[in-house]
């Protein structure tokens, strides 16, 4: 049997950290930084593989792409010779037609883009991405205006070159800042074109374009104001989820009658998706992994504190130790003592991770984690257990006549 | 002294056989107990004199199980104990022995109850026993008013009672106190000692006291005088 009892041991040494607060709150700043850190981090972590994985459902299930260039290595990482070789090569309208030919159970949508200055009456944006496709991409991306905000463009509309475009939310706002765009006219590299609709608000994005800053127009508009036909990509949209790996496998042999294999790339979001994800999770390790260091940091601390305090009570180690307190017993109630202060530490960090995250969500995508939270809880009390054993060590060996003797 | 022992009769509790405790300083070693005999008779009041130095806390700790000699048996009940773990003479001494120290040696910041329940963390003494045991004990010693002040409340006299109470709280046969009255005016000291004398002549307690001063040596049935690690003298008072 433990003796003194467990409560007995808590309760003693709740009282002697009660007795030094501010040493005890300076103490477990360490922990506290740490933790919080820690929480933030992967917050922030897991809070940014959550919204490249909402992106993703939105940009459509069973959608594929097919791109330029080798975007994947053999081991599912982005290719290191990807950029140059997307930059260089781009499909072709016959491409088109035979994807179009052979995918006879998939809707194949030839997608090109542009940059130019958008102008209206009213305003002018700088340099915005202009994105043609056709009228089945609307519905594939999910930005098909809702009612009352227009519509997106059909086919005929393409096959005919009318000059018609769909705005993103936020810069069709900026172009018509006083009413609705639809109906109106704007103007790119010198050509008038009517606005037909206004995508519906997507929200926040992180770092690239977001659709609320898009631009999309019929895919013969956007080739014109290019002054080219080439096509940048392909998204093939395939006929169930259960049909999209046959369909890559289709598609590969298409493409291979007529390009080199490093080529081309043929690739589904979840494939991209998982990409990103674990580029995600190697920062947000790499990031985590930096911020424990504070962790040891504090661990380190609240070693200092207990060898402090062993000292200073030498004489009530002594006083325990004759009337009767075996070693192990003064070992367990120092070593309760870190463990307690480290959990102080870190239940604080805990808290203050959570509040932090809940501070930067309305502006970054963020969410804490049980795992999270029971992993930087679980590594501080661990750290009080390591970092408490030397102090504790030192109090149970003491001499009981030294430490009486000690002034 | 009025009461009369007859160490014939009675139960040796305690015995020291050949005890050598040497320490080694640098090169130099000397020894703080020579070839010590020593036979303590349970329900004796005994009182331990000599110079400073001379070795009489060295023999003191021995006593109290706090210190291992360097060669030589602890009898404690005819059981030799000096070959014990340390946490056997911990429990040894958490049951059999009681301490009272010249610096009273009370957990600052802590009530008088707390205080005198202490060695009872270290006991089998059921938790739900413990407060009632305490309060006895301090209105034993007087201070039933005094329950929930800490030391820093209490003068020195009370004080050295609240540590007495935390002496008996696991109702020790053999009561040991280093220099009890040295940190006391003669009031509160004469106090202490008379309640030593009420310990051992009601309850048949065993006390051993340790004093540099002779006039209070002079109050126990026996007084051992150790000068030079050896018992020059054993005389009966």
């Amino acid at each position: 049997m433990l003796k003194p009892s467990f409560s007995d041991l808590l309760k003693s040494s709740f009282r002697s950290i009660l007795k030094n607060k501010s040493r005890t709150i300076l103490t477990s700043l360490g922990i506290i930084i740490g933790v919080t850190s820690v929480i933030l981090l992967t917050s922030i972590g897991n809070g940014l593989k959550k919204y490249v994985t909402d992106q993703f459902d939105a940009l459509g299930a069973n959608s594929i792409f097919i791109s330029p260039g080798k975007i994947f290595n053999d081991n599912g990482g982005f290719s290191q010779s990807s950029m140059a070789t997307a930059m260089t090569t781009s499909f072709t309208q016959k491409d088109y037609n035979l994807l179009k030919r052979k995918l006879k159970n998939s809707v194949v949508m030839p997608v090109n883009a542009t940059y130019a200055d958008v102008k209206s009456n009213q305003a002018i944006k700088k340099a915005i991405e202009i994105d043609g496709s056709t009228e089945e991409y609307g519905a594939s991306n999910n930005v098909v205006p809702s009612e009352g905000n227009g519509r997106w463009f059909t086919n005929e509309e393409n096959d005919k070159k009318t000059p018609v475009v769909v705005l993103g939310n936020k810069i069709a706002d900026t172009l018509f800042p006083k009413s609705s765009a639809v109906g109106k006219k704007i103007i790119i590299k010198g050509k008038s074109l009517k606005v037909v609709g206004v995508v519906d608000k997507k929200g926040a994005s992180m770092g690239g374009p977001s659709v609320d800053d898009a631009v999309y127009a019929p895919f013969s508009i956007v080739a014109d104001l290019a002054g080219k036909e080439d096509i940048n990509t392909f998204v093939v949209k395939a006929p169930n989820k259960d049909s999209i790996e046959s369909t890559k496998k289709e598609i590969t042999k298409v493409m291979l009658e007529k390009y080199d294999k490093d080529a081309f790339s043929v690739f589904d979001s979840s494939q991209l998706l998982n990409s990103i994800n674990s580029i995600i999770s190697v920062l947000t390790i790499g990031l985590t992994g930096i911020a424990a260091i504070s962790l040891v940091v504090g661990g380190i601390g609240i070693m200092n504190i207990m060898l402090v305090s062993v000292t200073e009570r030498t004489r009530e180690i002594g006083l325990r130790k004759a009337i009767g307190a075996y070693p192990r017993a003064i070992l367990i109630q120092f070593l309760i003592e870190a463990v307690i202060l480290s959990c102080i530490g870190g239940a604080t960090g805990v808290l203050l991770g959570y509040l932090g995250t809940l501070a930067i969500k309305s502006f970054f995508p963020a969410q804490v984690t049980l795992s999270s939270v029971i992993l930087a809880f679980g590594v501080s009390s661990l750290v009080g257990i390591i970092f408490g054993v030397a102090p504790a060590r030192k109090a149970s060996k003491l001499s009981p006549i030294e430490a009486l003797r000690y002034e | 002294m009025t009461k009369s022992l007859s160490q014939n009769n009675s139960k040796v509790i305690l015995e020291l056989k050949n005890i050598t405790k040497k320490y080694t300083t640098g090169t130099n070693q000397f020894a703080a107990l020579d070839n010590v005999n020593l036979k303590i008779y349970e329900g004796e009041f005994v009182s331990i004199t000599g110079p400073s130095g001379s070795g009489k806390s060295t023999l003191m700790h021995i006593i109290g199980l706090l210190d291992n000699p360097t060669s030589g048996e602890v009898l404690l009940n005819g059981r030799d104990i000096s070959k014990l773990k340390e946490h056997q003479l911990a429990q040894i001494r958490n049951v059999t022995l009681g301490f009272v120290f010249q610096q009273f040696n009370l957990l600052a910041k802590t009530s008088s109850l707390e205080n005198v329940l202490l060695p009872l963390l270290y006991s089998d003494v059921p938790k739900r026993d413990r407060p009632k045991m305490g309060m006895d004990l301090l209105t034993k010693v007087g201070l039933q008013n005094k329950v929930n002040n800490t030391p820093a409340q209490l003068s020195g006299g009370q004080q050295q009672r609240v540590a007495i109470a935390r002496a008996l709280v696991n109702n020790p046969k053999i009561i040991l106190a280093d220099e009890p009255t040295g940190n006391l005016d003669s009031k509160s000291g004469e106090e202490v000692m008379k309640f030593f004398h009420q310990l051992n002549e009601e309850e048949g307690r065993t006390i051993v006291f340790v004093t540099h001063d002779m006039d209070l040596a002079k109050q126990a049935d026996r007084t051992i005088i150790i000068k030079d690690g050896k018992i020059s003298e054993a005389k009966h008072a």
